[in-house]
């Protein structure tokens, strides 16, 4: 029975690294880029959705603001940032996104100061079970945010015309060009869907907690560079199961080893682990 | 100079070495690692320990880098096998991995640390004047690595590891040589470090320690030794210089990071090289 | 001094900051004393506490008329929490030649700084630092919060005398605070009749407890005694409630702060921790600082860093006032003989400079701290005296 409870609470935790992931390994898989201040577009979103639900009683109201903003500003941090810069080796990117994500979370502390914002009156705790089984509805949400959303975008790849342009110009930018594709539109709207995800899994985890702090970012910053390195980086099916697969490793881990190892380093222990036997990841590249 | 200043010049020559000892793997070699500061923990725990048991300082500060260099070799093998972005996160995880363990170690102080780490005995001056002879010790070290034929297989190996192998560079050798070098350097500095301050946590040797350590190497130049060198003294030694801004102070460190790399990838050096360049094209 | 340090900055940076100028001490200007706090960094949320306690004492000692008619200012240094920068904090402060200086910081900084303050001869007084062996660093360094080990003491306690609970899952955070906690726990937990069911870690980043709250609920413990603070606190104990775990949740000062009850909303109330600050006190001294500390910080509640910090920046002002600033040793002895009723009680120093007083047991009522108990052990919550 604990097995079966640790297993979903895995798997809710996983559906939020892969939202989170999911962003971080589309912008890779075009650009090449370890988008660390992806972390701070989440805390962006986040804070938009605690203020407006707070300003205006309608957590619908603050997410849907917060989604579009923070993609928004996903776009311009493409093109202020990273566009100048991709001709350069990776790490200017990875120092240059370091560098953005800590001016992030200052602006955050300096602005809504260091204590963090809490929702007036906390969404989606109560209880929902089935049978013996139960979680918080917020935790249900995430889950089913995360299924939502991941399909969207699946369809979106699969069937529609821009998800034709997009995993071309992925494969070959190139030869997408030549046949009229618009690559620099397809690297926008990555951007945009991309930083969308994260203000919604932001928004998911804000009700989760009922917290909203300038640090948020923090551990997610890192731990979904783990995922996609997992996942084969920028493959986008093998970051979700991952993401998945972490979840799940790290909600046993921390019951049954924590007194050994913290949950980061029983993260880490399977990455490394799983790296030394594919050096590529669970799931190559394309 | 006062008590005060000798810190800050010990504070500095210690990152000094541990940005130099990083510019050996990563600016010499091209291995990204984001996990430094695991080797300088190792350092520092081991010197602690031998110190606390009674042992002098030097064989002490020795031991420290001799079991980082053993720990290196072992990442160095996994970067045999891993590579690029793939190998930069196997680094980071190495670094969750040293301190994870760490804190949960009661033989180590777990989430206490070591404290009462004994007096170096050599006052202020001595253990500034150490550190910094051996910050300039290991910049010799790097110019000349630099300057003879293996520092040119390393950057070869920097550059296009496939073709230095097709060069018939023995790519394994070098990239053991930097990491072992490179983590020798940081396990010497980490002794030094548990020294100055006399207490030590694992997070003192955490995440952010690896990219702050990271980020004086980009900054200051990546490969560049003189660069590396000026990266390290000026990001130790900016929190001070703002300390009127206390509370802006890390805002301002970030921003430095960003306007850098946006307007001056090359670093430091790339940027004083890139104008000198203009200034001779002006004449 | 300030054209030495300038100079060494242009030397070694190549950087001229005109703007740096910190006056050394004059005769005639404002008496100045060193504070430390982590203002940036992963605990800036207790370093803005800390700061405001420490201003509150310094406002209040200046609006009775300063020392000897001097006005008194804070130098305030921000240490990131981080334990290498206490010493050049400790340093800047020696070299400025300050009478006292106090650290509104955890751990690192603080562990590090003492044994450089003991050597200089200048008295250092912790606010709410745990780590054991800060005053074991020399007889300059106080500290007038308690150890992780007695609260933790007291808890046992709380838990097993007060409440009578005996079953107990035990939740520790993964860092000095948690287990200095845990082990003071576990050592008294016999004394009381508690026994330990498990025990549990999490991070100190962590938010969502899932799987621990899963596993709780499988042990069935008649109660739960969690280490945290109360960015941690809030959501675990919202999460433990929102599983349907009914049973009495200790904390310990660490929760202490309105924000924990704002996060956790109502599963915070029945939530009951060992503290320093009775919110219920009729002691004028507490209820001064509550009530001055919020009309100070509209917006901000009074918390246990924040009250801590005021007590200790109170400790060094009585000190100042009773010997003047001249002689260090007179004032080392001066906090050492403190005897002060301040927000967080009545305050002296055993041998080792550790506090002896009570713990304030306060429970979350009507979304409110409350006072619930006091434990008065003085055997159970001896420091060290060496």
């Amino acid at each position: 029975m604990l097995h079966v409870e640790l297993t979903i609470q895995g798997l809710i935790n996983g559906s939020m690294y892969a939202l989170m992931a999911v962003g971080l390994t589309l912008v890779y898989g075009l650009l090449r880029i370890l988008h660390v201040a992806h972390a701070g577009l989440y805390t962006l979103g986040a804070y938009i959705a605690v203020l407006i639900a707070n300003a205006t009683g309608s957590l619908a109201l603050g997410a849907a603001v917060a989604i579009p903003v923070v993609g928004l500003a996903g776009m311009i941090v493409y093109r202020l940032l990273y566009e100048p810069i991709l001709h350069r080796p990776p790490y200017v990117a990875l120092i240059a996104s370091i560098g953005l994500f800590i001016v992030m979370e200052e602006s955050y502390r300096l602005i809504f100061g260091p204590y963090g914002e809490t929702f007036n009156a906390p969404y989606l705790a109560e209880r929902v079970s089935v049978g013996p089984i139960g979680a918080k509805a917020a935790e249900v949400a995430m889950v089913a945010g995360a299924i939502v959303l991941l399909g969207v975008l699946a369809f979106l790849s699969k069937r529609t015309r821009f998800g034709i342009a997009w995993r071309a110009t992925v494969t070959d930018p190139a030869m997408a060009r030549a046949f009229g594709v618009d690559t620099i539109a397809v690297r926008y709207a990555n951007f945009f869907i991309a930083s969308a995800l994260a203000a919604s899994a932001a928004v998911l985890v804000a009700v989760l907690n009922n917290l909203v702090e300038p640090t948020m970012g923090s551990v997610p910053s890192y731990k979904t560079l783990a995922i996609i390195v997992l996942g084969g980086l920028g493959n986008v099916a093998g970051t979700l199961v991952a993401a998945l697969a972490l979840g799940v490793i790290e909600a046993f881990g921390t019951i049954y080893i924590g007194h050994l190892l913290d949950r980061d380093a029983i993260a880490f222990l399977f990455l490394v682990l799983v790296l030394m036997i594919r050096p590529q990841g669970l799931f190559a590249a394309r | 100079m006062g008590s005060y200043e000798l810190s800050l010049v010990t504070l500095a020559a210690i990152y000094v070495m541990l940005a130099l000892s990083l510019n050996l793997i990563t600016g010499f070699c091209g291995q990204i690692s984001l996990g430094h500061a695991a080797f300088f923990g190792a350092g520092a725990y081991a010197a602690a320990l031998l110190t606390k048991s009674g042992w002098p300082l030097a064989p002490a500060l020795v031991s420290g880098a001799v079991l980082a260099a053993a720990f290196g070799f072992v990442v160095g093998l996994a970067s045999l096998r891993v590579r690029h972005d793939f190998l930069a996160i196997t680094t980071m995880g190495v670094g969750f991995l040293f301190i994870g363990f760490v804190r949960k170690q009661q033989g180590l102080g777990g989430e206490l640390g070591l404290s009462g780490i004994p007096d170096h005995g050599l006052g202020p001056w001595g253990l500034a004047a150490l550190t910094v002879t051996l910050a300039a010790a290991t910049a010799a070290l790097s110019l000349h690595i630099r300057r003879v034929w293996a520092g040119q297989a390393f950057a070869a190996i920097a550059d296009d590891e496939d073709t230095a192998r097709a060069l018939g560079i023995d790519v394994m050798r070098y990239k053991l040589t930097a990491f072992v070098l490179g983590t020798a350097l940081a396990g010497l500095a980490g002794g030094l470090f548990a020294h100055f301050t006399r207490f030590i946590i694992p997070d003192a040797f955490g995440f952010t320690v690896s990219i702050s350590i990271l980020a004086m190497v980009i900054i200051g130049g990546i490969g560049s030794t003189w660069g590396v060198l000026a990266g390290a003294v000026i990001l130790t030694l900016m929190p001070e210089l703002f300390r009127f801004i206390n509370d802006y102070k890390l805002l301002l460190y970030g921003g430095l990071l960003l306007l850098v790399m946006r307007f001056a990838p090359g670093g430091l050096a790339g940027g004083i090289a890139a104008l000198t360049a203009r200034l001779r094209g002006a004449t | 001094m300030i054209n030495r340090r300038t100079s060494l900055q242009i030397a070694l940076a190549g950087v001229s900051l005109a703007a740096l100028g910190v006056p050394a001490l004059a005769q005639t200007g404002p008496i100045k004393i060193g504070f430390h706090a982590p203002l940036t960094g992963f605990a800036a949320a207790d370093g803005k506490s800390a700061q405001l306690g420490a201003e509150l004492a310094v406002a209040q000692a200046n609006a009775a008329g300063g020392i000897g008619g001097r006005k008194i200012e804070l130098d305030i240094i921000d240490d990131q929490g981080k334990p290498e920068q206490g010493v050049p904090v400790a340093n800047r402060f020696i070299s400025e030649k300050y009478p006292v200086v106090v650290s509104g910081s955890y751990s690192g900084p603080t562990r590090a700084a003492a044994p450089v303050f003991h050597g200089a001869g200048v008295p250092y007084i912790s606010s709410y630092a745990i780590h054991p062996d800060i005053t074991r660093s020399g007889n300059y360094v106080f500290r007038t919060s308690f150890m992780g080990e007695v609260q933790g003491r007291a808890g046992a306690k709380l838990v097993g005398e007060l409440l009578g609970k005996k079953n107990v899952a035990v939740i520790t955070v993964n860092n000095d605070f948690g287990q200095a906690l845990a082990s003071g726990f576990k050592e008294a937990a016999p004394k009381f009749g508690v026994s330990i069911i498990k025990e549990y870690f999490f991070g100190m980043p962590d938010r969502q407890f899932g799987p621990l709250v899963a596993s709780v609920k499988a042990d069935n413990p008649e109660a739960i005694y969690a280490s945290g603070y109360f960015f941690n606190a809030g959501p675990l104990v919202a999460q433990l409630r929102g599983a349907g775990i009914t049973v009495p949740i200790i904390g310990q000062e660490g929760y202490d702060g309105q924000k924990f009850i704002e996060i956790a909303g109502k599963a915070a109330e029945g939530v009951i921790i060992t503290t320093s600050l009775d919110r219920d006190s009729k002691a004028p001294e507490a209820v001064a600082f509550i009530s001055e500390f919020e009309k100070a910080n509209p917006g901000v509640k009074v918390d246990m860093v924040a009250a801590s910090t005021h007590t200790a920046t109170r400790v060094a002002l009585e000190a100042l006032k009773k010997v003047g600033i001249a002689d260090r040793a007179k004032i080392r002895e001066a906090i050492a003989a403190t005897n002060l009723e301040a927000s967080t009680g009545r305050i002296s120093f055993n041998k080792l400079g550790e506090v002896k007083k009570s713990v304030q047991n306060q429970i979350v009522k009507d979304g409110r701290w409350r006072h619930h108990s006091v434990i008065d052990d003085p055997v159970l919550l001896a420091p060290p005296e060496s």
